[in-house]
């Protein structure tokens, strides 16, 4: 159903290339332009020589094309359905968007079809109109290159106020929260989107001014024992970090991982999950953590 | 057949694009179940497709071919490039301009005057195009018919076709997309929408498991069974089984996903074995949607019942309930425990013994399922009891094991 020749990238990239042609733009090297921006790689090897050899007899020898109509086709029943089921989407109250031309049209899911076994309880209110406002205003100050001022309760409970430049909304399906990754003159600064309080629109910023910070990456290098689907279980846990696995023996494996050292924490309960058929080879501070946790619970353990 | 990039089969690139994503450490000659030239082939597409995505590293077993990415810094998700490289006949992709270019005027044409037509207005200006005939054309018509981009209709006693109706702002839709094409289950079809807006990055996630991306064809074929309440036969693999396909008949009731480690499950009623049960996406090889069931309301009455006491994705064997305590021992600073016990815990409860004390009490059908998650309180858990004793005995050994790995015995993996 949804794998179609008609949703592929070469029906894309040929029809930007009619396009062209109709509005008499279209040259040889535009032709190839449009055909590596629209396609793949290698596709450059193919959609030229199809075209010029009137495989596809849609481009005449001079690059016009006997088509006419610019229109695009219009959106499938599959795709409608798609955007049907959106509209149910608990988070759908933060975007603005018209529904005209989805009536009548049944959605592929309603949102209950999904579950999210393991996601944390304390997602956030998506319905509460104050975190709509401030959604819409940071979405807003984010596509027109302009600073917001916010208020917000940190971490320790204190109220703080930023003048920021927001670079990202980072969401994160297992926590179920927004977050805003923002710097300002001389910090950079995540902030949940719960936690902000007040947030207003202000003057644009320059270019110069948009310097966001790049993320500290850290590395942890572990050896695993494929015991108990160990292996595939830990090469899918982790498979949205970058990683690099070695075979290095009979069922066993190294594993590097790349992670950011905000997330340090997070990553050692991760590492621990896995009990004993993952050790960690490094940094010292991760194994330092993992020994004090562990000598912790053994004297709990023996105090019993 | 000489090389190509497009596919016609999704399900061998399937295997390879998960292989590379997430092993990534076997080199050419470990991949022995497929031919070498099978190999080679189908590792180009993958390059083809993502690009920068894929990379390499020798070693002495020779080339490994690995997709690195990390998905929090990556705009969009490189695997969706997949489902965009189905192959097609010449005529295919001939037909498919002609017949919207006729019909974007908005008249409704019968079969033969669209065969006409394309022979009128595009063939006679190519020397060697060869004509379409009635029958091909009027297949094509009706896939696309199905589709949804055209409409039929009966004009007398022929068939008419036009063009579907496209009311649909899909500018205003701009932000909406860029946010549930990364974070749908299905949010593949948002790059198949023609005339996308193209917005600015403004999104980006954390904890964001793409892999699910190549499970998407399974995914919408059960979604759609499920939205008729219709019956599904599913082939599918297991380890226990050998990797050999079965095929099973069964009632969809929900998806799973696991937002920790990404993998997706349908959990179904199994008509043969009288009970539910879950099947990883990612060993489901197809699906057949067959009759609507009558009875879907009974079905989903089940699942009612059942959802109190599934901890992961699990209903046990046979349906024995498993009760476990913990009691967490918490510093007075580390009250952040407590919170996370309340937050994680997808079912059972969390009481407050003393200041320093908080404990959690739970029945569910597979209290196995619950081992990584308490391994993640090592250090604070002051007692542990399960009535299922083989997974208290399995907590302590991991103990054990965890201090002999950690304090000292270098070989202890």
């Amino acid at each position: 159903m949804l794998f179609n020749e008609i949703y592929g990238k070469y029906f894309a990239a040929v029809s930007e290339i009619i396009k062209a042609a109709q509005s008499g733009k279209l040259t040889e090297k535009e032709l190839y332009a449009i055909v590596q921006r629209e396609a793949f790689g290698e596709s450059a090897l193919t959609i030229p020589q199809m075209l010029k050899e009137e495989k596809w007899p849609v481009l005449k020898k001079d690059l016009s094309t006997p088509l006419e109509h610019t229109s695009e086709r219009p959106l499938t029943l599959l795709e409608k359905r798609w955007l049907k089921s959106l509209v149910s989407d608990p988070r759908i109250k933060l975007f603005d968007f018209s529904a005209e031309g989805l009536e009548g049209i049944e959605p592929l899911y309603p949102p209950e079809t999904f579950v999210y076994f393991d996601r944390y309880s304390n997602g956030d209110p998506f319905d509460d109109p104050e975190y709509i406002h401030n959604f819409k205003t940071v979405l807003k100050a984010i596509k027109e290159k302009r600073k917001v001022y916010i208020e917000f309760t940190g971490h320790r409970g204190t109220d703080q106020k930023r003048n920021c430049i927001v670079h990202r909304l980072e969401y994160s399906s297992k926590d179920d929260k927004f977050r805003i990754i923002a710097s300002g003159d001389r910090y950079s600064v995540i902030i949940n989107m719960a936690r902000i309080t007040k947030c207003e629109l202000m003057g644009e910023y320059s270019e110069e001014e948009y310097k966001p910070k790049m993320p500290v990456k850290k590395e942890v290098v572990f050896e695993l024992y494929d015991e108990r689907n160990a292996l595939e279980r830990a090469m899918l846990h982790f498979s949205h970090l970058e990683k690099e696995t070695e075979k290095i023996g009979d069922k066993k494996y190294r594993v590097k991982l790349l992670y950011e050292q905000e997330d340090e924490t997070e990553i050692l309960i991760r590492l621990l999950s896995f009990g004993p058929v993952l050790k960690v080879l490094s940094p010292q501070s991760l194994i330092a953590q993992i020994r004090k946790r562990i000598e912790k619970q053994e004297k709990l353990r023996t105090q019993k | 057949m000489p090389y190509s990039e497009l596919i016609k089969n999704f399900e061998r690139i399937r295997d390879y694009m998960r292989q590379f994503y997430v092993y990534g450490f076997k080199s050419r000659s470990e991949y022995d179940s497929k031919s070498a030239r099978s190999y080679d082939n189908e590792r180009r597409r993958i390059e083809s497709w993502l690009g920068d995505y894929m990379s390499f590293r020798t070693t002495a077993e020779g080339k490994n071919v690995f997709i690195s990415v990390d998905s929090r810094a990556a705009e969009r998700n490189p695997l969706y490039n997949a489902f965009r490289a189905k192959s097609f006949t010449d005529g295919s992709i001939t037909l498919y301009f002609y017949i919207l270019d006729l019909l974007s005027g908005g008249e409704t044409l019968s079969v033969q005057e669209i065969v006409d037509g394309i022979s009128e207005k595009y063939l006679s200006v190519f020397e060697n195009a060869e004509e379409f005939d009635v029958s091909t054309v009027r297949k094509k018509l009706k896939e696309y018919a199905e589709l949804g981009i055209l409409k039929a209709e009966k004009r007398g006693k022929e068939n008419v076709f036009g063009l579907c109706e496209n009311k649909i702002d899909l500018k205003s839709w701009s932000e909406a997309l860029a946010f549930y094409t990364e974070e749908d289950p299905l949010g593949v079809i948002g790059t198949f929408l023609p005339k996308k807006p193209e917005s600015e990055i403004v999104f980006r996630f954390k904890h964001h498991y793409i892999l699910n991306a190549l499970d998407s064809d399974i995914l919408c074929d059960i979604l759609i069974a499920m939205s008729e309440h219709r019956c599904v036969e599913v082939a599918a693999t297991s380890k226990r089984n050998n990797d050999v396909i079965h095929i099973h008949n069964v009632y969809p009731m929900k998806i799973y996903i696991s937002t920790q480690n990404g993998r997706q499950y349908l959990l179904c009623y199994h008509y043969a074995y009288r009970q539910p049960m879950f099947f990883r996406l990612d060993s489901i090889h197809s699906v057949k949607a067959g009759a609507a069931e009558k009875q879907h309301e009974k079905y989903e009455g089940y699942y009612e019942k059942l959802k109190e006491n599934i901890w992961g994705v699990s209903v046990g064997e046979p349906f024995s309930m498993d009760h476990i305590e913990i009691v967490l021992y918490i510093e007075r600073e580390e009250e952040f425990i407590a919170r996370r016990l309340e937050r994680e815990k997808r079912c059972g409860k969390v009481e407050r013994l003393d200041v320093n004390r908080v404990k959690f009490t739970a029945d569910v059908f597979d209290a196995g399922e619950m081992i990584p998650w308490i391994r993640t309180f090592t250090g604070r858990i002051e007692r542990l009891s399960c009535s299922n004793k083989s997974v208290e005995k399995q907590i302590f050994a991991d103990f054990d094991a965890m201090k002999a790995l950690y304090g000292g015995d270098e070989d202890a993996l």
